[in-house]
C-alpha cells in the first residue's frame, strides 16, 4: 500500500464488498459517501449490513463495521447527496494520493465523476452491476484509455434496465466490488492497470479483459478535444424512477 | 461461423444464452444475422442510423472495432465478436 488513501462513492452493493477489499488490503483513510439509509431489501448484496442497521444511514453503519474490522483505520463518514457541485468540492478537497471508487448506481453519476476526477487529477475505478455480472474499469487520466475512450456516454433511461427490475445477484456484486478495491489498490501502489476494463459474467465464470487503445478526439482525454456535455443526473439505477441519490 | 458473446442485458433476446454463432462476413451482417435470429436485439446495440450506440463497445478479439472498419470490419468463422454495454447499476 503506498498512500492508503480512498474514497468510496456508493456504500451499496458494490461498496460494500469494495470497503471490505481496501480495509483487508491494509487501507489508512477510508471517506464513504452515501445518502441512503440501510434497507432490508438490500442486505443480500449490502454486505456490511445486519437487520440490526436497517434505517441508519449507510456511512454511519459501514463506519462502525470498518472500525471493528480495524481500529487503526480512519474512517470518514460523509452522508452526502451528490451533484455536479458538491461532487465538484468534495473531489477538490481530496489529497492527491486519493483513489476514488464509482460504486454508485446512477449512470450518469459515473460519467459526471469519471469527468471531475479528470479536472481533479485524480485516479479512479469505476464499477457497475446488474444481474450476473459487471464491470470494472481503472482510470488514470493521461494514462491509458479513460471509460470514455471505451463508452462515449451513459445509456439512456429507456434504454438501460433498472436494478429493481432486474435485479442483481449478491454474489456478482461481491466479486466486482472485490475486483474494484483490488484495482484500486494496485493504482495507489503505481501498477500498470490504469485502462484495463474487467467484466465478469457469474453464468460464464469467464472473466474477460480488455485493454482498450485511447480514442482520438475522445472528450474524455483529449486535451484537444471539446469537454464532455453534461446535463442534469438522471434516476439512480435501483429505482424505477429514482432518487438521484448514490445508493 | 463468428461467436457472438451476448451481454447480460441482452439475453433476454437470446432466450438467456450466453453465445451464439452468427453468419457473416463483417460485424454488420452478423449483427443483421443476430436481428433474423433474434428480433429487438439489434436496435438496442445500434441507433436509428444504424451505428453503434454511444454506450454500448463492439469488439472483435481483443480489438474494438471502432480502430478497425467500425461495423464494415471483417470478420472470420473462427472470430469472437463481444458485445459490451455500459453497466449501470451499483
Amino acid at each position: 500500500m503506498a498512500g492508503g488513501r480512498f474514497l468510496v462513492l456508493g456504500a451499496g452493493g458494490l461498496g460494500c464488498p469494495a470497503l471490505l477489499g481496501l480495509v483487508g488490503a491494509g487501507a489508512r483513510h477510508i471517506a464513504i459517501v452515501d445518502c441512503d439509509d440501510v434497507d432490508a431489501t438490500n442486505l443480500h448484496r449490502q454486505v456490511l449490513y445486519d437487520l440490526g442497521d436497517v434505517g441508519a444511514p449507510k456511512v454511519e453503519a459501514a463506519a462502525r463495521r470498518l472500525r471493528a474490522l480495524d481500529p487503526r483505520l480512519q474512517v470518514e463518514p460523509i452522508p452526502l447527496r451528490l451533484d455536479e457541485r458538491t461532487l465538484s468540492s468534495l473531489l477538490a478537497a481530496q489529497p492527491a494520493d486519493t483513489v476514488v471508487l464509482e460504486c454508485s448506481d446512477q449512470p450518469d453519476l459515473k460519467f459526471l465523476v469519471h469527468d471531475l476526477c479528470g479536472e481533479h487529477h485524480l485516479d479512479l475505478v469505476i464499477g457497475g452491476v446488474q444481474r450476473w455480472g459487471g464491470q470494472a474499469m481503472a482510470v488514470r487520466h493521461g494514462a491509458g484509455a479513460c471509460f470514455r475512450c471505451v463508452f462515449e456516454a451513459a445509456p439512456p433511461a429507456e434504454l438501460a434496465p433498472s436494478c429493481a427490475a432486474v435485479g442483481v445477484l449478491g454474489a456478482a456484486a461481491g466479486a466486482l466490488g472485490f475486483m474494484m478495491a483490488h484495482l484500486a489498490v494496485a493504482l495507489d501502489a503505481a501498477q500498470d492497470v490504469a485502462g484495463t476494463l474487467v467484466a465478469l459474467d457469474l453464468r460464464e465464470l469467464r472473466p474477460q479483459q480488455i485493454r482498450p487503445a485511447r480514442r482520438a478526439g475522445c472528450p474524455g482525454c483529449d486535451p484537444h478535444a471539446p469537454a464532455p456535455v453534461r446535463g442534469p443526473l438522471g434516476p439512480a439505477c435501483a429505482t424505477a424512477a429514482g432518487a438521484a441519490c448514490s445508493r | 461461423m463468428p461467436n457472438v458473446r451476448i451481454p447480460t442485458p441482452l439475453r433476454k433476446y437470446t432466450q438467456g444464452r450466453e453465445e451464439v454463432t452468427i453468419d457473416g462476413e463483417t460485424v454488420g451482417s452478423v449483427l443483421d444475422g443476430l436481428e433474423q435470429s433474434y428480433p429487438g436485439i439489434k436496435e438496442r446495440i445500434c441507433d436509428e442510423a444504424g451505428k453503434v450506440r454511444r454506450f454500448v463497445n463492439v469488439f472483435v478479439g481483443e480489438d474494438d472495432i471502432r480502430f478497425l472498419d467500425n461495423l464494415a470490419t471483417a470478420v472470420k468463422a473462427s472470430d469472437e465478436i463481444s458485445i459490451v454495454p455500459a453497466i449501470a447499476g451499483g
